[in-house]
């Protein structure tokens, strides 16, 4: 792995997100774990690492762009129908059994997931993602908050061309880190992986700080949507997913919460595959808790209505779905039911402006040799 | 249990590992004093994990001066008595102080 860790060690620049302490020790702010690194040491996500006192930070490269459908984020609330011009970086501040990106997220602690950096530069991207179609540039697949700097700087020049930005992202987040995106980060989707802490740590982390994030994501007015992938055995408990909920809703009964069906991946191979009735359960118990807009994800045409959206108020039907398809829109320019007049929370166009794509795909139409070498 | 400290802390105890936890899962830390009655740091012979708390990061790993920190599975075969050695001292998240008590006269 010594390779891979060469090249990524010379994609860098000084982070912003850290303070000097003595003896050249740094303390990172990116992430929950606010890792404490004695020089010539990595942070526990292993790509933000401190030489001379000096922590240093990913940038310039990507290790997956694809376009995807908004509504696979999952956002449900922001722009239906935007294509959603996704980039990753790699590493991660987890070590989640399950992981989906696994190829990109411990591509510097397992040998066998390898996915290669590709250099770019921000204007290089934004000039793809305007070629695509995009209309949102979301930082995903990896975890976003390590790579926050380099994230900031394609947003900024993501804004100057018009696009709406968002963080796909586990939540490990702290207060200094989200001042320094607030002004650039648009959407932000959390996933709450559990509502026990002994569970957060078998993943890599800790309850608290994820709690902390969401208050705070809400309260600083970022658009956050949270999902919980439903883990037969691990967090599918009636108890935990109420308390989950309760908690949701305590925040704000207005956030969109998605369950979503795990399937075997990575490490985590022993757990059946969660089933349709499971989904609806979960949703049941966060429709239970106040929630007002529970989705269940990734089991098309088995989930009934649970991947509309309705009118909480009258019941109207306001967002038909199949998948990741629009089958309907129904709401006004304005963001309201048609029919009551309610206010939906959420970031609406003035209208459904048709849909590119209803699923992921990699162009063919590069405009650079290095960007066909992708997630594929 | 994922991260055992072995033999090496021994006479050693630097406390790197406790600086660089993210979690402070390393006890008994320096100046620290703990009210469910565990020996504090000058009264131990070596550091340990509490396994409850841990994340497994592997942060500790690379930054121990006496290479004493192994993730379970790399573990010498020669050190595998400080698993029990561990667990005499914190089991299920809590201090064993009978346990530990017998272990350390």
């Amino acid at each position: 792995m010594n390779t891979l860790r060469e090249i990524i060690y010379e994609d860098v620049r000084e982070g912003e997100l850290y303070e000097k302490l003595d003896r050249n020790w740094v303390r990172c702010f990116a992430c929950g774990h606010c890792c404490k690194i004695p020089e010539g040491q990595p942070g526990v996500c292993k790509v933000r690492y401190n030489r001379g006192g000096t922590l240093y930070v990913p940038w310039g490269y990507v290790g997956a762009i694809q376009c995807d459908p908004i509504e696979k984020k999952p956002f449900l609330h922001a722009y239906p129908g935007a294509l959603a011009y996704s980039f990753g970086m790699l590493g991660c501040d987890l070590h989640c059994g399950y992981c989906q990106n696994w190829v990109t997220s411990q591509a510097l602690r397992d040998p066998a997931a390898v996915a290669g950096p590709m250099r770019v530069t921000s204007a290089e991207l934004i000039l793809d993602a305007i070629r695509q179609g995009g209309r949102v540039i979301v930082s995903t697949y990896n975890e976003p908050l390590i790579t926050s700097e380099w994230a900031v700087a394609v947003f900024k020049e993501a804004r100057a061309a018009g696009f709406v930005t968002g963080f796909v992202s586990n939540g490990n987040g702290t207060p200094q880190v989200l001042e320094y995106l607030r002004p650039w980060v648009d959407l932000y989707k959390v996933d709450l992986k559990s509502f026990d802490d002994r569970h957060y740590r078998q993943l890599g982390g800790r309850l608290q700080p994820i709690l902390d994030t969401i208050r705070l994501l809400h309260k600083m007015g970022f658009w956050l949507e949270i999902v919980t992938l439903v883990i037969p055995g691990f967090n599918d408990s009636d108890d935990e997913l109420t308390r989950l909920t309760e908690f949701l809703a305590g925040v704000s009964p207005d956030i969109p919460w998605h369950v979503t069906a795990f399937h075997r991946d990575y490490k985590m191979i022993d757990p059946e595959n969660t089933s349709a009735e499971t989904l609806i359960r979960a949703a049941e118990i966060g429709k239970q808790a106040g929630l007002r807009y529970v989705y269940a994800g990734n089991l098309p045409g088995e989930v009934g209505d649970l991947e509309n959206t309705r009118c909480p108020n009258c019941k109207t039907l306001l967002i038909e779905r199949f998948g990741y398809l629009i089958l309907g829109y129904h709401l006004t320019p304005n963001g309201c039911c048609p029919s009551c007049g309610s206010s939906i929370p959420g970031k609406w166009a003035p209208g459904f402006q048709g849909q590119i794509t209803a699923r992921p795909f990699v162009s063919h139409t590069r405009p650079r040799s290095d960007l066909l070498v992708l997630n594929s | 249990m994922a991260y055992i400290i072995a033999e090496p802390c021994i006479g050693t105890k630097d406390t790197a590992c406790v600086d660089v936890c993210p979690v402070d899962c390393i006890h008994p830390a320096k100046g620290r004093a703990y009210d469910d009655g565990r020996p504090r740091f000058d009264e131990v012979t070596q550091l340990y994990i509490d396994p409850t708390e841990c994340i497994d990061c592997g942060a500790c790993v690379p930054v121990c001066p006496v290479t004493a920190i192994f993730a379970l599975d790399d573990l010498p075969e020669k050190w595998h008595a400080y698993i029990e050695t561990n667990k005499n001292y914190v089991d299920g998240g809590k201090f064993q102080p009978d346990k530990y008590q017998k272990a350390s006269s």
